[in-house]
């Protein structure tokens, strides 16, 4: 008989909460957190787009992380490693110090060779390279043009030439160091073996890179894995950290059209961001986020008499293998993905009783999306998306869905797609905070580079 | 208590703790003398890693050819008060 997977445990950082508790309290009541873009940005470039969602300084509370170990490690690291040791607490495998020197932690009761680690990343260590190559490039030019803007002080048409050197000057960043552990802080895999050294994990520690589809690739190879029995346990989902000083990356989303921003309607900040609504402009932009859960192989999690949320029953994806940043219009390999899901799973479209959808809020997306739901599922499933609360978290929001999909088949219940007023089709749109049986669920993501993934999720029997 | 044999003893605690953080040692193992390497058990990692968590606490960058002047405690402290306290007095 093949080998079944269960969800143990959850963990997760987002702009609407800090822990899985408060993520799950801020869904079911409809939070979201809008900010204007950094006010530095826009001395850099117009952007046709003004909001983004930060997320919350991380507390630091359990010393999983320390200070010290903070100055050489990307963001992006530290939130997977907090994030594991909250999903892992919660699985009822909490870390224990074993190494004080190394801050290093291990398991108990769990064989770290039969354990894997799969998390997805969007970008990994990005950030630190864009800091670091700041510094290397520009610590040395501001001095320089500040020597010259004294210099070029005297004469008449010398006061415009030293004012815009002056400018120049000062619109240059300097990070406070060039950090001697660079190369080790911006390689994507850092997020993966980062947690296999916090929790000295021997098994398979692999990083998926799939851009938004990243979390989601991540736990169906955890899935995957555990089902061959290749592993007993996985930390798996999605981490992403996305900050620059000067609003580069933010650019690049918005000059390529895909931000929410003010348009025809007078919407307020708070509801630019509005997944399948005929009024949506695109996405927001969000600082990243984290979500890591425990799965493990059923028998595995008996015999610990593991709490047991829910039971992962499929995954499927396939790659458009058409455009680098244009989902394919007709969803053909979308609708091939859905069809393997279900079939590996046993079941029908109208079995599903809810879909966290991949619902960005993109004109093209959206629409493409909701017909593919319909042909595939029918009208009765309810679905909504997270991205409505969140924005886009890029690597971390496919493992965020799969979170709450695992809540919503728990607690038979799921969070509204906010602001959505004019649905672009006739579906049954989650509009209010109720009791529903939710028995089966699907969690789909797709990614530039049409890369497509989805997890089957259901009640365990 | 250790004495520090150079001086300024806020400095040299400031500097003992940073130490105890970083190596992950008990602060009364730490000397005025202790070698980072010798002593303490510091790799070439630890030291650099020293040399940021110091850069954090005092708020000032060390050049990274200075990196070899700084061996033990006490000549660690020396080069604090001669390159930083000196520097922030008026």
């Amino acid at each position: 008989m093949s080998r079944r997977v269960v969800i143990t445990g959850l963990g997760a950082f987002t702009s609407i909460g800090t822990t899985v508790e408060e993520f799950w309290r801020g869904c079911l009541n409809g939070s979201t957190a809008v900010a204007d873009i950094p006010s530095k940005w826009n001395d850099f470039y117009h952007y046709n787009s003004r909001v983004w969602s930060p997320l919350p300084p991380p507390a630091n509370n359990g010393n999983i992380v320390n200070d010290i170990e903070r100055t050489k490690l990307d963001m992006a690291a530290v939130l997977a490693m907090e994030t594991s040791a909250e999903a892992l607490q919660n699985a009822g495998v909490p870390p224990s110090l074993v190494d004080v020197k190394r801050n290093a932690y291990t398991l108990a009761n769990v064989d770290p060779t039969r354990t894997g680690i799969f998390v997805g990343t969007g970008v990994g260590g990005m950030n630190s390279l864009l800091s670091n190559a700041s510094y290397h490039m520009l610590a040395q030019q501001q001095p320089r043009l500040q020597q010259l803007a004294k210099l070029l002080a005297s004469p008449e048409q010398h006061e415009q030439a030293r004012q815009i050197v002056e400018r120049i000057a000062s619109d240059i960043l300097i990070p406070f160091r060039a950090n001697p552990f660079v190369v080790s802080m911006i390689m994507p895999n850092a997020v993966s073996s980062n947690i296999a050294i916090k929790f000295g994990i021997h098994g398979p520690a692999l990083t998926c890179c799939s851009a938004c589809s990243s979390g989601t690739v991540a736990i169906g190879n955890a899935f995957q894995a555990l089902r061959s029995g290749n592993v007993d346990i996985a930390i798996t989902g999605g981490v992403e950290y996305l900050s620059d000083d000067y609003g580069m990356i933010f650019r690049g989303f918005d000059v390529a059209r895909t931000l929410a921003a003010h348009g025809k309607q007078p919407f307020s900040n708070d509801q630019l961001n509005r997944p399948f609504d005929r009024d949506r402009s695109g996405f927001l932009f969000s600082q990243g986020g984290c979500g890591i859960m425990v799965l493990e192989e059923l028998e595995h999690a008996r015999k610990r008499n593991a709490n047991i949320i829910c039971e992962i029953a499929a995954y499927s994806e396939t790659c458009d293998g058409y455009n680098i940043m244009m989902m394919q219009p007709n969803g053909e390999q979308i609708t091939r993905m859905l069809a393997q899901l279900l079939q590996s799973a046993g079941c029908e479209g109208h079995d599903v009783d809810y879909v966290n959808a991949h619902g960005t809020g993109t004109l093209l997306n959206d629409t493409t999306e909701a017909e593919i739901i319909e042909r595939v599922f029918g009208k009765k499933a309810l679905v909504n998306s997270t991205k409505s609360l969140l924005g886009h978290t890029i690597g971390a929001s496919g493992a965020l869905g799969a979170i709450v999909s695992a809540l919503a088949i728990r607690h038979n219940t799921t969070h509204v797609c906010k602001n959505l007023e004019n649905p672009v089709r006739d579906l049954n749109f989650v509009r209010s905070v109720g009791s529903h049986s939710i028995r089966t669920a699907v969690t789909q993501s797709f990614a530039f580079g049409g890369h497509n993934a989805a997890l089957l999720l259901k009640a365990a029997a | 208590m250790s004495e520090s044999s150079t001086g300024n003893p806020e400095v040299y605690q400031q500097v003992v703790a940073v130490i105890a953080k970083v190596l992950g040692t008990a602060q009364d193992a730490i000397k005025p003398e202790s070698n980072f390497v010798n002593d303490l058990g510091a790799d070439s990692l630890d030291r650099v890693t020293l040399v940021m968590a110091l850069e954090d606490t005092f708020k000032q960058q060390i050049p990274e050819e200075d990196l070899e002047q700084l061996t033990t405690v006490n000549s660690t402290v020396a080069y604090i008060e001669k390159h930083f306290l000196a520097k922030s007095q008026p």
